[in-house]
């Protein structure tokens, strides 16, 4: 569309003259230098500066940012709870030029536009204010037609006012300084646009798909006080279309309605994730109004796509789509501002499908046209929100009427993309839940092309036609956590009178990678990063911050894959949230990602890996757990997740186990069968006795559909390992640190001590890395995740990893962890647990050193209860045992008996 | 959303109130089938500390009063109390309305006090403090309450086929309560339970969802396949509404306040 326009490029900077300007539409580029003022005291509004036409006194380049010129406060502190803006600036900032306004622009209609800033902006022409616009989430399009004198040279002043102009949440993403910072600028496109007085001020395209037809609804606006009528010419472009159709137009009012249905003919092709065809849609207003010749043209792409309330799910097109989505939070540590560029959201379009997803979740902001735009053309499906947030439903008019300005000026502004699917309101709201469906109500009344949602995870209301939440009233429906059995899903607690989806599923945190540091070279500097690396390095394992960050990573991994599988597996649910797949650096840092805030892998998984668990179709298997005995039966049910807009026809089913070695040690097909589309389908059972495995192993279960599509999960095999824990005149085995494990160890003897974790001082030991992030949510046990020190002898005989997996469930949900910070430095434990990143203290299960003259373990595991059911645990006793009893068991680390005192009660 | 759906509703023990099936009641369990393991202490406990995550608690005591009119008042109340004296009940409490007035004989009395977790803090100052349940200071007349019995109810763990009930009595304090009832058509119906207070409701032995009457959303969805035509057991439990007349309803559409 821009490309049609007369666009015209400054060469001058503060005194612009353009060429004349012919009848049509005439647009200026405003980029480049400007004039510019901060005014951190708030006072310039009221000062005699406006009144004298003071000419600002610094310059800055715009599109820009006042942190992009180390403007505003230089912050000497290293904030903990999430990066550092380096350079603070919250209040009014100026902005001037002086412009000459062409001759020719004499009975156009002119026009101030700037595509996002943040949040008043404010326009004085020489001495007079004359236009205010407050909205967050569209452009700001000044009206200075009746201010300007075409022919002359005004001053232009710009007032950005970057302070919360209503009393709102200060956390939603389109201003916290929790992740895009609360800038101060002007953004994207910004130019003066001078338009003929009768032009198409709105339009908006209503597609059809039984007829395959686009219904334009349009608004003509007509500033000539005269009569006027003329031809409206539609051009509808794309996949090799190309149709026009004329309409005469007339009318004699400020505003004139018009309502076209065009048909696109039986071959125009819907818009879908899989065929996301686009058309463009351009309108050619040609008008005589009083005599003189009026021009215009406005374009708009759309996909011919329509979207409806199903029994549990969205339906595009009438078929049910199951939303597999991230949460996007304004993350864009880079430039502190969302992109306005196609170029970066086309990067993140791609590798949201490249991570088998189709959704993205706008939480409590709105993004900008190039999001939506990339989305159109990648087959995105978004769901955008206001920046509300809270307790924003609260009674306050003066909010309530900027929530109603926003919600109708983004249902303008961006209802035509294809793109656009959900609506909701803002984030768990509370207040006044009427006002919450009036906005929701009034919504669905004005544009039909959406679904619309009252809030987030919080009180239903009528309007509702989805449901994003953490729990219904039948129960949860969000997933923070895997098991270590995948017979299980979401279904019926998802079952309500409206399509579920999982709210903020996963947000399993993942220790700091510390090499990101480098990466913050923009407005925000990870120094939290800083702080908590010195920590750990003064807390003796500096050394460790690597091994720490992959073994919590691998953790994570570990973890969503079992979250979105049963998510899948929930085949009444609409969908899920994943917050989220980049981390979150706000909210006191939530490294939960698989990829960095800046959208790059952190190495944890590949995509390829990651779309055998997450992709529109996708192999499942629901099995009891994953710790078995070898005298044990494995036994499976396999289910085939297909979202992918296809049936798999006469696919073979095959299943197989291999064992570490990769050497397959059972094989089988299901029936041969047509699966099923748009819905999660049973294909069958199979079972595998695990006598053939031999000893202890890590082993793979294997599942392929019709050859593309596999997935695997690891299960351990363990013997039964019936003898265990037998004390001789060598080792003694304890609970307790009485006399005779002293007197073992003063003989020089060896003692393997496993107190009961009651009676172990220190922290609850779990499975699970923390949930989001230990500084916000500062509930025991603030550990994330295990270091396993797997190459040492004590695991010659436990299949593990250098992190924790499925087969640790057991170990770890029956055990305590100990605080061993006051311990030597060179002792590490071979359990070790990693400590909340903000505390960085030495934590360990599992660890041996020479206590009183002998050799000491210490497993700090409960060895009693139902030990007999609880196979991993009986492993790594035997590993445990074996170790003990031979000459490698030789502790190097010298610990004073006191210790071993001090942690048990 | 299958709005087509004609509900074909035979009346067994159930009487028609605006075209809704209404669902009486007609037996009653008590609580004690589903304590848990009761814990003494000085001070009120929060949830957190007996290992609940969610779910609901009944706090305990003896208290003495010296007639009239007694203040109760609650340092933190998460998320919602039902306080009963002498097993009749006096009124509810939330963090936002900590405090009660409670009128009494001079004498000994025993307080109970039902209470529910909504949700966990997701955000705002108070994130750092997700005790909850009942904790911190209470105090009625100006005097602190000590000596605290505090018992998990296992509430949403029960099966509600299994328990014992005898017919519906008075029911001054909370319980199951139990009816049956037939119906012709098992699909898109709802489960209208305005007019109640907070709880908790089965039918047939499913567990079907939780109400609570300050949400907008009155109604829970039936699953299309637990219905029967005939002997259709309903069981709810409710922490505030113990009017032994209170029904439910079948509802062909979501129910909103």
């Amino acid at each position: 569309m821009k490309n049609r326009f007369l666009k015209l490029f400054l060469a001058i900077v503060f005194l612009e003259t353009f060429p004349s300007a012919s009848a049509q539409t005439c647009e200026v580029d405003l980029s480049g230098e400007w004039r510019f003022q901060t005014d951190v005291m708030d006072f310039r509004r009221g000062s005699l500066s406006p009144r004298y036409n003071h000419k600002l006194q610094e310059t800055i380049t715009l599109p820009g940012i006042t942190d992009d010129y180390k403007i505003g406060y230089e912050s000497p502190y290293r904030h903990v709870d999430r990066l550092t803006r380096v350079y603070e600036y919250m209040g009014p900032a100026w902005y001037q030029r002086d412009i000459e306004f062409p001759a020719d622009w004499k009975g156009k209609r002119i026009f101030l536009y700037f595509e996002r800033t943040h949040w008043l902006s404010s326009v004085w022409v020489d001495t007079k204010e004359v236009s205010r616009i407050d909205y967050i989430s569209v452009p700001h399009n000044h009206d200075l037609t009746d201010f300007v004198t075409p022919g002359k040279t005004h001053r232009i002043t710009v007032c950005i006012d970057n302070r919360f102009q209503y009393n709102t949440h200060k956390w939603n993403h389109a201003h916290t300084e929790f992740t895009q910072i609360n800038w101060n600028g002007i953004l994207g496109e910004m130019k003066l646009v001078a338009v003929d007085p009768v032009f198409v001020e709105d339009m908006q395209l209503y597609p059809r798909i039984s007829d395959r037809s686009v219904e334009v609804r349009m608004t003509i606006a007509n500033h000539t006080r005269k009569p006027f009528e003329g031809k409206a010419l539609f051009t509808v472009s794309g996949n090799g279309l190309e149709l026009t159709r004329e309409v005469p137009v007339n009318g004699d009012g400020e505003t004139v309605a018009l309502t076209e249905r065009i048909p696109l003919g039986r071959d125009a092709k819907l818009w879908d994730e899989f065929d996301p065809n686009l058309y463009t849609m351009t309108c050619r207003l040609v008008t005589t109004a009083g005599g003189s010749a009026c021009e215009h043209e406005k374009s708009a792409v759309f996909g011919l796509r329509e979207v409806a309330q199903g029994r549990n799910h969205v339906l595009l097109n009438g078929r049910p789509v199951h939303l597999r989505g991230t949460v996007e939070n304004a993350v864009f540590p880079k430039t502190g501002h969302a992109p306005l560029e196609d170029a970066e959201w086309e990067r993140i379009m791609r590798i949201v499908k490249e991570y088998g997803l189709n959704h993205i979740r706008f939480h409590s902001w709105c993004p900008p046209a190039a999001a939506f735009r990339m989305a159109d053309k990648y087959g995105i499906y978004f769901e955008v929100e206001m920046p509300m947030w809270g307790k924003d439903a609260e009674p306050d008019e003066a909010r309530y009427d900027f929530f109603r300005r926003e919600m109708r000026a983004i249902l303008r502004e961006y209802g035509n993309h294809p793109s656009f699917v959900l609506y909701c309101n803002g984030n768990e709201i509370t207040g006044n839940f009427d006002f919450i469906e009036e906005l929701t109500s009034d919504g669905r009344k004005l544009d039909t092309r959406h679904l619309y949602s009252g809030s987030t995870a919080r009180t239903r209301v009528p309007s509702d036609q989805y449901y994003v939440s953490q729990q219904t009233n039948k129960g949860p429906v969000k997933v923070y956590e895997g098991r270590p059995s995948t017979d299980w899903d979401r279904s019926v607690e998802s079952d309500v009178d409206v399509p579920v989806i999982s709210h903020e599923s996963g947000q399993r945190c993942v220790y700091p990678d510390f090499r990101e540091i480098e990466k913050f070279t923009g407005p925000v500097q990870a120094r939290n990063f800083e702080l908590w690396r010195e920590m750990l390095t003064a807390n003796g394992m500096g050394d460790q911050a690597h091994d720490f960050f992959r073994a919590s990573g691998a953790l994570t991994v570990v973890e969503y894959k079992a979250v979105i599988e049963a998510l899948l597996r929930s085949s009444k649910s609409a969908g899920f949230q994943l917050l989220s797949l980049n981390d979150f650096p706000g909210q006191g840092y939530a490294p939960v990602g698989v990829l960095d805030p800046f959208w790059d892998s952190k190495g944890l998984v590949t995509p390829e890996a990651w779309r055998e668990f997450c992709a529109p179709t996708v192999a499942l298997l629901r099995y009891p757990k994953s710790a078995w005995f070898g005298d044990e039966t494995f036994t499976a049910k396999a289910e085939v997740y297909n979202f992918s807009g296809s049936a798999l026809r006469n696919a073979k089913i095959r299943w197989s186990m291999t064992d570490s070695a990769g050497k397959t040690v059972a094989r089988g097909s299901l029936k041969t069968q047509t699966v099923g589309v748009d819905g999660v389908f049973p294909v069958g059972e199979f079972s595998i006795p695990l006598n053939k495995v031999e000893g202890a192993q890590k082993m793979t279960v294997h599942l392929n559909v019709g050859g593309e599509i596999g997935n695997s999960w690891d299960i351990w095999v363990f013997p039964r390992n019936p003898s265990l824990m037998r004390s001789d005149d060598d080792v003694l085995y304890t609970t307790v640190f009485d006399d005779r494990a002293k007197s073992y160890l003063a003989a020089g003897k060896k003692v393997v001590f496993t107190p009961a974790p009651g009676k172990v001082k220190g922290r609850r030991s779990t499975f699970h890395n923390h949930f989001w992030n230990p500084i916000m949510f500062a509930w025991a046990p603030m550990t994330i995740g295990c270091l396993i020190h797997a190459d040492e002898p004590v695991f010659a005989d436990f299949p593990t990893s250098y992190h924790t997996d499925w087969q640790w469930w057991d170990i770890l949900e029956n055990a305590k962890v100990i605080e061993m910070q006051q311990t030597p430095r060179e002792l590490r434990p071979f359990i070790q647990v990693i400590d909340s990143f903000d505390n960085n203290e030495k934590l360990g299960i599992g660890f041996e050193a020479r206590v009183g003259g002998g050799r000491l373990l210490v497993l700090a595991v409960d060895t009693r209860k139902k030990l007999d059911e609880r196979p991993a645990t009986r492993q790594l006793l035997e590993s445990i045992d074996k170790y003990v009893r031979s000459d490698r068991f030789d502790p190097q680390v010298e610990l004073d008996e006191a210790f071993i005192r001090s942690f048990v009660r | 959303m299958n709005r087509k759906t004609i509900l074909l509703c035979g009346f067994l023990l159930t009487a028609l109130v605006g075209g809704a099936q209404e669902l009486k009641m007609t037996g009653s369990a008590p609580l004690t089938q589903v304590f848990g393991e009761s814990v003494e202490s000085d001070e009120p406990l929060p949830m957190n500390d007996l290992g609940m995550e969610f779910g609901y608690v009944l706090y305990e005591a003896e208290v003495t009063l010296p007639g009239g009119d007694a203040e109760l008042e609650l340092a933190n109340v998460r998320d919602y109390a039902a306080v009963y004296l002498d097993g009749e009940f006096r009124g509810t409490m939330t963090d936002s309305r900590k405090t009660l007035t409670l009128h009494a004989e001079a004498g000994s009395h025993a307080l109970q006090l039902y209470v529910e977790n909504i949700g966990r803090i997701t955000y705002g100052p108070e994130i750092l403090d997700n005790s909850k349940g009942l904790f911190g200071s209470v105090r009625l007349g100006g005097e602190e309450v000590a000596g605290w019995r505090i018992t998990p109810l296992e509430v949403r763990e029960a099966d509600t086929e299994s328990l014992d009930f005898g017919p519906l009595g008075p029911c001054n304090v909370p319980c199951f309560r139990r009816g049956y009832f037939d119906c012709a058509a098992g699909n898109g119906v709802y489960l209208d339970v305005s007019g109640w207070g907070m709880g908790e409701v089965w039918i047939n032995g499913r567990y079907l969802g939780a109400f609570w009457d300050e949400e907008k959303q009155q109604s829970i969805r039936i699953p299309d396949d637990v219905l029967e035509t005939k002997g259709n057991r309903i069981v709810v439990f409710d922490i505030r509404n113990n009017d032994p007349d209170a029904a439910m309803r079948l509802s062909d559409k979501p129910v909103f306040k």
